[in-house]
């Protein structure tokens, strides 16, 4: 039914009964309460994350002008060569500037992939839920539905952001450095406004198409795109005034926390006004289009009747029938992955070179910690490291996947099929794996064209052998992940990614901040070592022992458990 | 005759109350019965029992001599089967779930899903999400009748159908069931399975309250009845009539539960004004308040 986001007469004699504010204060409320658990996330993860780098600052960075003058030259030059993550550094040998440059710039990054979520979730994830058609049966207008859940959002993320500065404030007073409030405060209005961006070109993109997690994919890979291109420009890269496209950008040139710096009221303005534009186009397509449908339909293509099966081959065959299923969102990770090798190994010779020029014994002792002595070790450190987060997120995303086929009745219709649940849990990882070695051979190939054409030459057969380590890494978080997926489907996401994500932190800042060897051995990637200087088959091996374990424990606990919502 | 289906003191405790408890049913070969109960009495706990998806408490369920949990993946050869709850598969075609399901199974022919499709009226070119809810259930039809199995149960399986391809399904439990396929079938409205079930087991609250022939069943036929009089309305005259239970008057209004035939009732209204005259068929809560008081 196309309402045009007129209510229906029913449902304008519906409002009518009801005051018109108690509906208004309803709708705020599922809105708010839809996004609760990205709000507890975000808050919590965030807010920690601000006190722990507030309070770390102090810890590091000595407490005499002078240690902090030697701190600030190491980390600049350490932050000069990690432009394609990190904002450019300033002022470093004050708590404000340190954290502009460690903190705010990933904060901001992770609001926008929430904010990416929810749009996603607002203008798609609910619909397929059944909730959209709920409401508007309810008689309230498209228009004040989807509103009311911007709205919801832009409070719900207000409160992290404000939950999120609160919580590095007191990390900097514990570190005898207080934050000015006001600067602090504008801060946050940029990180928000950045926030609303992300919501708003997710809310547009989810108009588009059929699915909620098509929409997070392009999303995604746009927002994702967006990031690179401002962190290429950061890193010398010249790309001209198309770096203004690029909403990371424009929140990067407010700098009210540093000494001399300020709010740039017209890159801020700019960032609302795109998420003002953003929303009301999102809303206005969602109030065009068919519930269920896209906004822009071409004309129907089919005109014969199907009888009989699909002639796929592949969806007949044990394992590839799963892969067959997952092509696109596969193909989709490949070139990501592949976008992402090709940049960061294209930055790689002026980042190696500018470090052999320096002579800052922290730095020194950080990469040679690392391992990284030439071109071919930087690519080994910085690409696969990064390799073995992402291609861990995409077995997260698959346990997700897992989760979904239980709560959405496939996992009762495969096994009343003559299939043991073994062999679902078995096909399950096979079907993973064989993913991943798609997904790494074509990121790994991007890496090795990319590094050949820019003169750096990689040993081949390291090479292949540090691509293909991957691989028992995928194996151990996806054995793990099916044994939590058996025992609590909605703990396994969440308890996968944390797993995912500290174990990559751990390894990435103990070298960083010289923290204890253990620190970095929790993390799963430890067993990973240094595959393009080393052969390390003994973390390769326990990989492989974890995958298999956890292989076993999930074939156990889905024999075990009852099957079905 | 061969058993077919049997359960001993099968039970699912779910705890408050919920689930199956201690029940003892059994489904000659060739036999169409029919499940019947009330929402929440237990009749789906019973059919995921059967096709081993959650495990028993305590007690037993064969099916064709085969243990329905240890030896389930022996028993899905056999097995043709329509959840109470269909599956989502987004942005799948209708042919390409059959042939995702024809690989896990090995036993479907695409003459034979062709043949359903058909029966069905059932496009399978088109995207599962786009399919209407009566379309869904015809893929789940069409999944569990196409491979010819020796038994079947069906979780409701007339949900969503129209009135044509309700009879259409009719049919091909007639069909199935002239092979000699054994067949359950739940429903929580008698009328539903009557047209083609031998017999009929009554489960409420968890348990199996009775088991029969259809038309030893028949005294729970009944129907609600509603009249509103023109004036007010003849309450001894209508309390006499034989078969009409539960009565409740308001104002001009009565109600009540009506067995038997409908003469006498016709007969004791004939002197009054009637403005309405509403006849229906109970659900079986309504029944069960009338057959169990």
């Amino acid at each position: 039914m196309r309402e045009g986001g007129r209510p229906t007469t029913v449902g304008r004699t519906y409002e009518r009964a009801r005051p018109a504010k108690r509906v208004q204060v309803t709708l705020l409320r599922l809105a708010v309460r839809s996004h609760r658990t990205g709000l507890l996330m975000t808050a919590l993860a965030l807010t920690i994350g601000g006190l722990l780098n507030s309070i770390g600052f102090a810890q590091i960075a000595g407490d005499n002008p002078a240690a902090r003058a030697l701190f600030a030259q190491q980390m600049e030059l350490l932050g000069r060569q990690l432009t394609y993550l990190l904002p450019a550094p300033a002022q470093l040998d004050t708590m404000a500037g340190y954290l502009v440059w460690r903190w705010f710039g990933s904060a901001a990054l992770i609001y926008a992939f929430w904010a990416l979520l929810a749009g996603t979730g607002a203008g798609r994830g609910d619909e397929e839920r059944g909730l959209i058609e709920l409401w508007l049966s309810a008689g309230v207008s498209r228009t004040r539905l989807m509103a009311v859940r911007v709205a919801g959002f832009a409070a719900v993320a207000a409160v992290s952001i404000a939950v999120m500065l609160i919580g590095t404030a007191i990390g900097a007073a514990i570190g005898q450095e207080p934050l000015p409030l006001g600067p602090l405060a504008l801060q946050g209005i940029a990180i928000w406004a950045l926030t609303l961006v992300a919501f708003g070109f997710a809310l547009v993109v989810a108009q588009l198409v059929t699915t909620r997690r098509s929409a997070t994919g392009i999303a995604g890979v746009v927002v994702l795109g967006l990031f690179m291109l401002n962190a290429a420009a950061r890193s010398g890269v010249d790309v001209g005034a198309v770096r203004w496209l690029s909403p990371f950008y424009l929140y990067e040139r407010s700098t009210p926390l540093l000494r001399g710096g300020s709010l740039d009221a017209a890159a801020t303005a700019a960032l609302a006004v795109t998420a003002l534009v953003l929303v009301v186009l999102g809303v206005r397509a969602f109030v065009a289009r068919d519930l269920g449908g896209t906004l822009f339909r071409g004309a129907p293509a089919k005109t014969t009747v199907e009888w009989r099966p699909a002639r796929d081959p592949l969806l007949r065959l044990p394992v590839l029938a799963i892969v067959d299923q997952q092509r696109v969102w596969i193909v989709a990770w490949a070139l990501g992955l592949a976008l992402l090798a090709a940049f960061l190994t294209s930055i790689t010779k002026t980042m190696v070179d500018a470090l052999g020029s320096s002579d800052v014994p922290v730095l020194r002792a950080y990469f040679e910690r690392a391992g990284i002595n030439a071109y071919a070790d930087f690519v080994g450190v910085i690409w696969f490291s990064t390799l073995l987060l992402l291609i861990s997120l995409f077995v997260v995303a698959q346990v997700n996947g897992w989760a979904a086929d239980d709560n959405e009745g496939r996992l009762e219709t495969i096994l009343s099929a003559p299939v043991s649940r073994g062999r679902v849990v078995v096909e399950r990882i096979a079907a993973v794996l064989i993913a991943c070695t798609a997904v790494v051979a074509v990121s790994s190939l991007a890496v090795y064209l990319t590094a050949t054409s820019t003169g750096i030459s990689l040993p081949g057969g390291r090479f292949v052998f540090a691509s293909a380590a991957v691989l028992p890494v995928a194996y151990a978080f996806a054995g793990i992940g099916h044994a939590l997926a058996g025992w609590r489907p909605r703990v396994a996401v969440d308890a996968l990614g944390t797993l995912a994500v500290v174990g990559y932190f751990a390894q990435q800042f103990t070298p960083l901040f010289q923290w204890p060897d253990w620190v970095s051995n929790i993390s799963l990637y430890a067993l990973y070592g240094t595959p393009m200087s080393k052969d390390d088959w003994g973390g390769i091996a326990t990989l492989v022992a974890i995958g298999v374990a956890g292989t076993a424990v999930a074939i156990v606990a889905m024999a075990r458990r009852d099957v079905g919502r | 005759m061969t058993t077919a289906i049997e359960t001993k003191a099968l039970t699912k405790d779910y705890g408050t109350g919920r689930g199956i408890f201690d029940l003892d049913l059994t489904v000659q070969e060739g036999e169409v019965f029919g499940y019947l109960g009330p929402n929440g009495a237990g009749k789906t706990t019973t059919i995921k029992l059967l096709m081993g998806l959650i495990h028993a408490t305590k007690g037993s369920a064969t099916l064709l001599g085969l243990d329905a949990d240890r030896d389930a993946v022996a028993l899905k050869h056999k097995i043709g089967y329509v959840p109470g709850e269909l599956p989502q598969f987004g942005g799948w075609r209708g042919s390409e779930v059959v042939a995702y399901i024809a690989g896990l199974r090995g036993d479907l022919t695409d003459g034979e899903v062709e043949a359903v499709a058909k029966r069905l009226d059932l496009d399978l070119g088109r995207k599962y999400r786009e399919y209407s809810h009566g379309n869904k259930q015809k893929l789940a039809l069409l999944l569990a009748f196409a491979p010819r199995p020796d038994v079947l149960i069906l979780d409701e399986p007339t949900t969503g159908l129209d009135p044509l391809h309700q009879q259409e399904f009719y049919g091909l439990v007639r069909d199935a069931r002239a092979r000699g396929t054994t067949i359950l079938i739940s429903s929580h409205v008698l009328s539903e399975v009557e047209h083609v079930c031998d017999r009929v087991g009554i489960v409420r609250e968890g348990h199996l309250a009775t088991v029969g022939q259809l038309d030893q069943l028949a005294g729970m036929r009944a129907h609600r009845i509603d009249i509103v009089f023109a004036g007010p309305p003849p309450i001894e005259r209508i309390k006499a009539i034989p078969g009409f239970e539960q009565v409740a008057i308001q104002d001009h209004r009565v109600s009540g539960m009506f067995r038997g035939e409908f003469e006498p009732l016709l007969a004791a209204l004939a002197s009054s004004r009637v403005t309405k005259f509403e006849s229906r068929e109970p659900s079986l809560e309504e029944i069960f308040l009338g057959f169990y008081k």
